[in-house]
């Protein structure tokens, strides 16, 4: 018989019977699956006693005491580079710079993720003033710059919020200025400041120097390539992907030494840059073809009928790429150049090969010239491997909340 | 009225094509096309898929280049010259398709996209025409969403507030309906007919019949890139002379 009256709306039927349920299902749902599980929980366990023993009762951390803050700024502050040692202000100025900029952003943005990286960052610093080292080690100037921090961020927010400096354009330029800032108060040697040779850089600080100037640069010259490669200019087209061949055709670490090596070489007489300045520019190059061949990537996603709108609608051709083009295509590749990024940061580790003491070779260093820490490097790679994870999986997360915020895949 | 004498002044006809012939690789699309349209003219083409006819529309814009033959729009001749062609690009909308809507921009962005950076037209101006058009074409409360969030219709009506946010003199529709689902083409064609109306000039390739016949000044058949047949709508659909356009409506009205 037909139906006569509408037929009533039903909830769902429930999903999954709790967690008993929920593992029933998903854990032991066929013999194979529950055997699978067994199996895996036991390895987990296993791995998990081991690794917990390990550091909580054989390890011995102390050796990361005793490298202290040179794991950060490496031998910046150190009698040799900076007699006196009264240099450590410096790279903190540049992190309290940092800190407020992340004030500012997240005011302009009001992002949760912004907000809670500048949390990270500020509350990060400021926990390291309460390290139990003695004054020596560690001087009250040390600890309330660190402090310093927590009111650097609400310094940058109320910036952020109530002066001229509330757009995303110009907090980009402030940016861009409080870095270039950064290196010159590292550098020194003006208004009194004892020159600090870039030689004797080092450290986290220097793995992020060189990870930020590769980033920043390297992302306008890679787009420009990959407009290079696409454009109707016969030989600009043909520069580009030769650019782009050769140094994708070769190691970086080939291409450090090369320009280590081979550049004094051909040019003896004083050649200008100075070894860290070569390095972070091969670093800038050799990112940027990877950077290009991804940006292309992501413009041959796009629709060929979106740049006949763009068109159609009289947008000349540089407006239909900086608006239309461009922004759908780095929208598409952001997973690409996250990973691109990262591996970026963990390549400046190479820099090795110039002599340069990044955060790796401090490290090895310090056991080097402590010989009664020889047993422990054990621990001390480790966490430095740590801090080489933080730092990867902050850009990992923040390139996932940029893509959810841009909405890719769904619009 | 009498049907327009080809000496008729450049003035009355605002787009005159002479002897266009474009090729494709060695496929020849559009093999010599000759005829006018006049300012406020309503002009629809009809013909079987590869006639040439969405081709023919594109050329119109330079969207595609014709390689033979003469086209001029608004009496400027298309040629090579970029300022040409970004000028005529300015006066002519045009509406795809597949809409073609920027996805990465709201729906209020897209239209005042080219009005903000080619007519330099100040943001909350732009804003208010924007607004006017989503009214115009019905959805007024969609402004703030993305394309991906709205229905095909939405998003051809929103194409169509696009392409006249930048006060054309000629609407250029390339298959507007043929995308959408049966409910959603009646809502695009009031839109059109309500553009017609206005006094717009336009130029539509599509299939729908009942449009046609309705709002149409003219109906131009191709077929294997050429003019088989114009006229206006009654003597076409109800007493066409060639057999080609026999058949091909015999096909149309009957599947």
């Amino acid at each position: 018989m037909a139906q006569t009256v509408n037929a009533p709306t039903l909830p769902p039927p429930p999903l999954s019977a709790g967690a008993l349920g929920w593992a029933r299902e998903n854990l032991f749902g066929s013999r194979l699956s529950g055997a699978l599980t067994l199996v895996s929980a036991a390895a987990i366990a296993v791995g998990l006693w081991f690794s917990l023993a390990w550091i909580f009762f054989s390890a011995d951390w102390e050796v990361i005491v005793k490298l202290g803050g040179r794991f950060v700024i490496g031998q910046y502050n150190a009698e040799t580079s900076c007699p006196g040692q009264n240099c450590f202000w410096r790279p903190q100025a540049g992190l309290l710079m940092a800190t407020a900029l992340l004030g500012v952003f997240w005011a302009i943005t009001a992002s949760v993720s912004v907000k809670r990286a500048a949390f990270a960052v500020a509350l990060t610093s400021a926990a390291f003033a309460f390290l139990p080292y003695s004054l020596n080690e560690m001087g009250w100037d040390v600890r309330l710059l660190l402090l310093a921090n927590v009111p650097a961020l609400g310094a940058g927010w109320a910036i952020g919020r109530h002066t001229p400096l509330n757009t995303p354009s110009r907090a980009i330029i402030a940016s861009v200025g409080a870095f270039l800032l950064t290196l010159l108060l590292l550098r020194g040697g003006f208004l009194g400041l004892e020159p600090v040779v870039v030689e004797k850089w080092g450290g986290l600080m220097l793995n992020i120097l060189l990870a930020l100037t590769g980033i920043v640069f390297s992302f306008p010259l890679g787009v420009g390539l990959a407009l290079g490669r696409r454009s109707n200019l016969p030989v600009l087209k043909l520069l580009c992907v030769f650019f782009i061949e050769v140094m994708r055709g070769m190691p970086l670490i080939t291409l450090l030494f090369m320009s280590q090596v081979l550049v004094p070489l051909a040019f003896p007489e004083n050649f200008p840059l100075n070894s860290v300045t070569r390095a972070a520019i091969v670093i800038i190059l050799f990112s940027a073809a990877y950077m290009a061949e991804n940006v292309r990537g992501g413009l041959q996603s796009l629709h060929p009928g979106q740049a006949q709108a763009s068109r159609a609608l009289g947008l000349a051709a540089w407006q239909t790429t900086l608006f239309i083009s461009l922004p759908q295509a780095i929208r598409n590749v952001i997973p690409a150049l996250a990973n691109q990024f990262i591996a970026l940061f963990k390549d400046t580790s190479l820099v090795y090969i110039i002599a340069m003491l990044d955060i790796v070779q401090i490290g090895r260093a310090f056991i080097q010239g402590n010989t009664e820490y020889l047993l422990h490097a054990r621990e001390l790679f480790i966490f430095i491997a740590v801090v080489f994870w933080v730092f990867t999986y902050a850009m990992s997360y923040f390139s996932k909340r940029l893509e959810t915020h841009l909405g890719v895949g769904q619009r | 009225m009498t049907t327009a004498p080809e000496e008729t002044p450049a003035s009355d006809d605002i787009i005159v094509f002479k002897d266009v012939h474009k090729w494709f690789g060695s496929f020849h699309v559009l093999r010599g096309i000759t005829t006018s349209v006049r300012r406020g003219e309503k002009v629809v083409i009809m013909g079987p898929s590869g006639s040439g006819k969405s081709t023919f529309i594109r050329a119109v814009n330079r969207l595609e280049e014709h390689q033979r033959g003469q086209i001029f729009v608004d009496g400027v001749e298309m040629t090579n010259d970029v300022r040409h062609i970004d000028a005529i690009r300015r006066d002519v909308g045009m509406v795809f398709q597949s809409f073609n809507l920027f996805p990465h921009l709201s729906v209020i962005n897209n239209i005042t996209l080219a009005p903000i950076k080619v007519r330099k037209l100040p943001r909350r101006e732009a804003e208010q025409a924007a607004r006017a058009l989503l009214e115009r074409v019905g959805i007024p409360e969609q402004a703030e969403k993305y394309p991906a969030e709205l229905s095909g219709g939405q998003q051809q009506r929103v194409a169509i507030a696009r392409a006249l946010a930048m006060q054309p003199n000629v609407m250029l529709f390339d298959e507007p309906t043929s995308a959408l689902d049966p409910e959603m083409i009646r809502e695009v064609l009031d839109v059109m007919r309500e553009l017609a109306r206005s006094g717009m000039t336009m130029m539509i390739v599509t299939h729908e019949i009942g449009f046609a016949r309705e709002a149409a000044d003219r109906v131009i058949f191709m077929d294997e890139g050429t003019i088989v047949e114009e006229g206006p709508p009654k003597e076409f659909f109800i007493n066409p002379k060639e057999e080609r356009t026999k058949l091909f409506l015999h096909q149309i009205l009957t599947h």
